[in-house]
């Protein structure tokens, strides 16, 4: 077939064969019920605990041979432990499992998980045929000493203990830090030596006050200054910063001077001058700190009043500057002699080595900072460090995950598909006809915890950003979102922030919303995750690339100012867990301005269709820092940045400020000279500001500039692909033997009809399964007029050509309750579901991006967890033939010591040739036959089932079977496009219960089942490669008979019509018996209540 | 016979621009696009003002757009008789025009709101909607944060005897608006304004239905047969 995934090896019946005797094995399942009386397992409900102790089978034979294996918490802990400390005995072995776990052994093996890993999915998700044990992900020793458990590499256990940086930190790190770079400059030193008395001291952002005062006692800082004809700046530091509110005038003493910054409005401009001018002697008598800064410049003892050179920080953006002493406006123009006086230039860092620097604070290690000096055989200027210390971060840098990342392309498919890999701000792919596809999802976790609205928002402002600078228009957003439990009181501030914040960004946008997930579960709870996916469009000829070639090109920064948002936001806050101090973040997340959004996308798309731009970068993460090195890296090396061009919403930001500053709304292109004209005209018409900072050079190196002198001279590669890379160590976590041991076999169930129908509501109003509509219907889905299908569909589907119906089909899923179970397999239990799902709407799946949400990648048992899902999803992108186009890593998801349930969001990506033929999920056609395709075992660990009755997490994850789920896209996908079906709805998480309850509602139409296996797991188990499919009459024998060529069962499961659902089962002789029905109304009020009733 | 030619006129924030244009083109007119900073009409025979955040309605919706050069030319154009439907945008720019009574203000529930909704056509004579029956009952989608009509109780009562309102919400008024009013016309019955966003609802693949058609289909006949 055609549209079968290409590269799919071996038969595609392998492991689903080999659990087939299993599933008839009643006396497995009568184990299952074997501990149902356990006081802690019992149902939530009372009722239900009732009904169910009734139920229990007590002598069942099972039970004895199951308990034996199920304990084996004594050695589960020993194994892991013992694992990890020696790295030869690796996570992925499951000793226990006697080899590779054909047919029947498996069963045994899963059950017992007394190994210290869990089963190893690897070996159930890739079809034995073909691969020998040691294949994909499987445990076998051999493997274990492989890359992911190898010894523990050098860099990473330094902790900071120098005993310089212990005192940082009272406040806002983000905020301390830029203290303690703007302080770094000179200040310090200067400061303690002109007063060291002064009450500033303790101010957290300095380095260690004892510190021999590298300033002025030091004779090279000294005759640095005086090289520079920085005289002034003794009184710097420390005033400034202990004492931000005494140094009131700071912004206003100095005439606009040199700064010819053609957008500064006029007021800024004064604002924008350096306080102290040492050369204006006069000013100075006007505005005595400058005079005083001259003083100290010439002597020491500076004035201990506020020092105006660097106010602290939070001026309100447009605020006005402070009346007092009013800039003299001279000189317009004439560079000054000496820059402003707390500027740490290229020169000063020459002469001035031993300096300290805040490089802890900045969050980088020992060695990274050794190795900045290493690389400019100097040390860094502030501004150096800034630049370093975002671009090596976790965030931007990937040092701890890029180790692992490789597989994504070591193992990448063959395929045609993929125009532009990893790598670029964002995969393209090819869709045919012309048509390319990009697409993304990013994480925005920690900002959206703290403001929720602004985080949410600029998430997906940010998002969008990376999809334009590819060329493309952006045609849709998606949001994956986790909160705490649905009751919780915090949950209730985040909920309706976050949601209100998709929603009011991507509405303004006009960008339709077309799916999604929201999850809640208590491992959430201080750490919501908030992933947001864009998707553009394009022709293949109009891919935009981040690259600056062709010196003499202009940089041009367009969109909006530069403010003092979110600095550090994405080295300081983004990596930070959230801790008591978290609160006083709130300053340091952006806010986003959709409208000057929407305008930008309008604006690239006209310069990008006039050509005019040779390259083009987002600012997010880092801004101009991330723009200015990337693109440099890109192109031809160098580049000339004059930075005091920027223009700025706050005109006291220093030069790191700007350079870290994640104002949102901007973009970086790369101009011709002679359409830099053609370029400011379109940006005019869009009213978008656009202001050249800059010009590629071939010298190889990154140089700004800051009044008229030198603060960074780097080599840009250094920053972008030079990072540390760490390979950090790996342990099983301590707990998982116990968790998995666990099984969910000990979980009374429902068994007589009464149970089944409450379990079926139960399910059906609970958080995670109720209707999502509280939340969609915040969502303009319709704008754009392409949206074929959005929420609660199986997948967004969205019309790319009017007239062929070429169109693409998008799902987002991830599940962090299988992931904490078994990663490797957790991660491709996300891919298959989201993979199921395009297919279910008729859709090719095509490529994948994902968002890796992980705890703290120091702790060894977290990394372990993302080593093991990233091997996992590169294992299972190679077998279903999807290659990842990119994605994103957020770690640090975790609250004190306690991280998250790792949780890999994976976005699939499909192809509709003609969307006019995809399918939906409602039930409409009166009648029509349903069918159940697929297999359905006994698998309840991490389920829906076992959460909601029982808050209960524990066993194993449902088996992995690619083979099976490519079958069942294939079978998909082609009774679509030959029209056999007139409904589709995958089966994830709750089962066919959900599925009925969604289909039925969505369609207003009822339906008859009849349960082919034994009721409960017939209707709760989340066995994977399984869809319901309503027939289109007639079309019956046609859907039989593809099913059989491909391998996939089928079995009639009952009919659409009436009401009701009614549901019946076989009675102890086979005979039809029914055993529950639940009238439409009742199943709507149990579905759409709950959401409403928690958010409000 | 050369086809109607409709006007499109795109704000920097509209949103719903490119489908108001393709409901005018299913609909067998010409859409025209106009740009909110020039000052000619180019000649078009009916305007559609479309959806979106036309300055980004940081201020108060359409608050801004109204002072656009292009509006003075519609205003003028409007007071003699050309045909204009404003669109959930377009009706709050609209209103901040003084083309129709009353304002538009934020959803009573507070969030925005995106359903597909029941309305009746309680007017069938206007420019806009003379292809539909009286009480003809649509299902169209609405979609906004600042739906929710409200006018002082004499011009409600005036409206109301005039037969100027020109749809009404049927079994939940999403948004809290007086009276249940989902639209409304000037006297002329040239101008009308509408919450809801017929655009959305001209394509069964892509809408809940094709029951907004009519509102373009309307002008086209008319103008047409003119």
């Amino acid at each position: 077939m055609s549209e079968q995934p290409p590269n799919t090896p071996g038969p595609p019946d392998g492991p689903r064969r080999r659990d087939r005797s299993d599933e008839t094995s009643m006396e497995w399942l009568a184990g299952l019920k074997s501990d149902a009386d356990d006081p802690e397992l019992q149902p939530v409900d009372p009722a239900v605990t009732q009904a169910f102790e009734a139920i229990v089978d007590e002598d069942d034979p099972a039970a004895g041979e199951e308990s034996g294996l199920i304990f084996g918490p004594s050695d589960d802990p020993s194994g892991p432990s013992g694992g990890q400390t020696p790295p030869a005995a690796a996570p992925a072995p499951a000793p226990a499992d006697p080899g590779p776990a054909q047919s029947g052994s498996r069963r045994g093996g899963r059950r017992r998980a007394t190994g210290p890993i869990p089963r190893t999915s690897g070996e159930r998700a890739v079809p034995a045929a073909g691969r020998s044990s040691s294949g994909i992900g499987h445990p076998v020793p051999e493997e274990t000493s492989g890359p992911l458990t190898g010894p523990i590499p050098p860099l990473n256990e330094v902790q900071a203990t120098d005993p310089a940086e212990a005192p940082a930190n009272a406040g806002d790190p983000a905020r301390d830090f830029v203290k303690a770079l703007a302080a770094e400059g000179t200040g310090i030193a200067q400061a303690s030596a002109s007063d060291p008395s002064a009450p500033g001291f303790p101010d957290p952002g300095f380095p260690d006050p004892g510190f021999p005062d590298p300033g002025l006692t030091n004779p090279d800082v000294a005759a640095a200054a005086a090289a520079a004809r920085r005289e002034p700046q003794g009184s710097q530091g420390s005033g400034s910063f202990e004492n931000p509110r005494s140094s009131q005038s700071p912004r206003s003493p100095e005439g606009p001077g040199e700064s010819s910054g053609p957008f500064a409005l006029p007021e800024l401009r004064d604002q924008q001058e350096p306080p102290a001018r040492p050369e204006r002697p006069a000013e100075g008598s006007s505005d005595p700190v400058a005079g005083l800064a001259a003083l100290a410049a010439a002597s020491g003892p500076a004035g201990e009043s506020g020092e105006p050179g660097r106010p602290d920080r939070p001026v309100a953006s447009g605020e006005r500057p402070p009346t007092g002493p009013q800039p003299v406006i001279t000189a317009v123009g004439v560079p000054s002699p000496a820059a402003d006086p707390a500027t740490d230039t290229v020169a000063v860092a020459a002469a001035s080595p031993d300096r300290p620097q805040p490089f802890a604070e900045l969050g980088m290690k020992d060695e990274e900072y050794q190795r900045v000096r290493d690389i400019l055989g100097r040390r860094p200027t502030a501004a150096e460090l800034a630049i370093y210390s975002v671009m090596w971060s976790e965030h931007c840098s990937y040092k701890s995950s890029k180790v692992h990342l490789r597989q994504f392309g070591d193992k990448a498919p063959q395929t045609d598909a993929l125009l532009v890999g990893m790598g670029e701000n964002a995969g393209v792919v090819d869709i045919g006809q012309g048509w390319a596809v990009t697409f993304k999802v990013e994480s925005h976790n920690h900002p959206s915890y703290v403001e929720p609205y602004q985080g949410a928002a600029t998430g997906v402002g940010g998002i969008v950003r990376d999809i334009m600078s590819m060329g493309a228009r952006p045609i849709a957003v998606m949001d994956s979102l986790r909160f705490g439990p649905a009751d919780a009181p915090d949950t209730q501030r985040v909920l309706p922030g976050v949601v209100a914040g998709v929603g009011g960004y991507g509405n303004s946008l006009g960008l339709p919303n077309i799916g999604g997930e929201t999850v809640f579960d208590a491992c959430y709870a201080q750490n919501p995750l908030v992933n947001a996916l864009c998707v553009g469009v394009m022709k293949h000829g109009d891919i935009q690339r981040a690259i600056a070639p062709g010196p003499g090109n202009r940089v041009i920064l367009f969109g909006a100012g530069t403010g003092p948002d979110g600095i550090g936001g994405a080295s300081v806050l983004a990596s930070a867990t959230f801790d008591d101090e978290s609160q006083q973040k709130r300053p340091a997340v952006q806010v986003g301005d959709p409208f000057m959004e929407k305008l930008l996308i309008e604006c690239c798309l006209e310069l990008f269709a006039e050509d005019l731009v040779v390259g083009i970068q987002d600012l997010g993460a880092a801004g101009v820092s991330c723009a200015t090195t990337e693109l440099a890296a890109a192109g031809t090396g160098g580049m000339h940045v004059e930075l005091d061009s920027v223009p700025l919403r706050d005109a006291t930001l220093r030069p790191e400020e700007i350079l870290m500053s994640e104002s949102q709304e901007r973009m970086m292109a790369v101009v011709e000279p002679g359409k830099v004209d053609r370029f400011m005209e379109i940006c005019d018409r869009w009213e978008i500001p656009a202001t050249v900072i800059g010009a590629v050079t071939g010298t190889g190196r990154l140089v700004m500039t800051w009044r008229g002198e030198t603060i960074v001279d780097i080599p840009p590669g250094t920053a972008v692909d030079e990072g540390p890379v760490y390979e950090r160590p790996i342990a099983v976590p301590a707990d998982l033997g116990a968790l998995q041991s666990d099984t969910p076999g000990r979980l009374t169930r429902p068994s007589n009809g009464d149970e089944l129908r409450r379990t079926v509501l139960w399910l059906a109003g609970s958080p995670n399964l109720a209707s999502k509509t509280w939340v969609t219907s915040q969502y303009d889905r319709y704008v754009l007029g392409d949206t074929v299908m959005a929420m609660p569909e199986n997948a967004g589907v969205v019309r790319i050509d009017d007239e062929s119906g070429l169109g693409i089909a998008l799902s987002l899923d991830g599940n962090g309750r299988y992931t904490r179970l078994d990663p490797y397999a957790g991660a491709q239990l996300a891919l298959s579901e989201a993979y199921r799902n395009v297919a279910a709407t008729g859709a090719r799946p095509l490529a994948v991006t994902n968002c890796l949400n992980f705890g703290s990648p120091e702790d060894p048992g977290v990394m372990w967890q993302f080593a093991r899902a990233v091997e996992g999803l590169a294992d299972a992108c190679r077998y279903l033939g999807v290659p990842v186009t990119g994605g994103n890593v957020s770690f640090y998801n975790q609250t004190g010591s306690t991280p998250i349930n790792p949780t890999p969001v994976i976005g699939v990506l499909g192809v509709h040739d003609d969307v006019r033929r995809h399918v939906n999920m409602s039930f409409t056609s009166d009648g029509a036959t349903l069918a159940l395709l697929g297999e359905t075992r006994e698998e309840f660990g991490g389920s829906e089932w076992a959460h909601v009755v029982y808050g209960h997490l524990g066993g194993l994850p449902p088996l992995v079977d690619l083979a099976a789920e490519a079958a069942l896209a294939s079978v998909l996908v082609q009774a679509g496009r030959e029209g056999l079906l007139t409904a589709a709805h995958d089966l994830s998480d709750g089962g066919l219960s959900q599925v009925l309850v969604e289909s039925c509602l969505r369609g207003s139409m009822g339906a008859r089942i009849m349960l082919p296996g034994d009721p409960f797991v017939s209707l709760f188990s989340e066995s994977v490669a399984r869809a319901v499919v309503a027939v289109r009459p007639g079309a019956e024998s046609k859907l039989a008979a593809l099913c059989e060529a491909k391998g996939v069962p089928v079995t009639q499961i009952g009919n659409a019509g009436g009401d009701s659902l009614t549901v019946s089962g076989r009675g102890p002789e086979g005979d039809q018996q029914e055993m529950f029905s639940i009238p439409l109304a009742e199943l709507r009020e149990s579905h759409e209540r709950t959401l409403p009733s928690y958010a409000g | 016979m050369d086809a109607a030619r409709v006007g499109v006129i795109t704000f920097p924030g509209s949103l719903d621009d490119r489908d108001a244009a393709r409901a005018v083109r299913l609909a067998g007119a010409e859409p025209v696009t106009l740009w909110h900073g020039d000052h000619d009409l180019q000649g078009v025979d009916a305007v559609v003002l479309p959806g979106g955040f036309s300055y980004g309605d940081y201020l108060r919706a359409g608050a801004i757009a109204r002072f656009a050069p292009l509006m003075a030319e519609l205003v003028a154009a409007a007071k003699k008789g050309l045909p204009v439907l404003g669109i959930c945008n377009g009706f709050q720019v609209l209103c901040e025009s003084h083309l129709l009574p009353g304002a538009l203000l934020p959803n009573a529930g507070l969030h925005f709101v995106c359903r597909d909704q029941r309305l009746r056509v309680e007017h069938a004579e206007t420019a806009w909607t003379a292809d539909y029956s009286q009480g003809q009952e649509l299902l169209v989608p609405i979609k906004n944060a600042d739906g929710r009509y409200v006018a002082d109780q004499e011009t409600l009562d005036e409206l109301s005897s005039s037969g100027r309102i020109v749809a009404r919400y049927l079994d939940l008024n999403p948004n809290g608006s007086l009276d249940d009013i989902a639209g409304i016309c000037n006297e002329a019955g040239n101008v009308v304004g509408l919450m809801p966003h017929p655009e959305h609802a001209v394509e069964s693949l892509t809408g809940p239905s094709t029951d907004g058609l009519g509102f373009f289909t309307s002008i086209v006949k008319r103008l047409v047969n003119a």
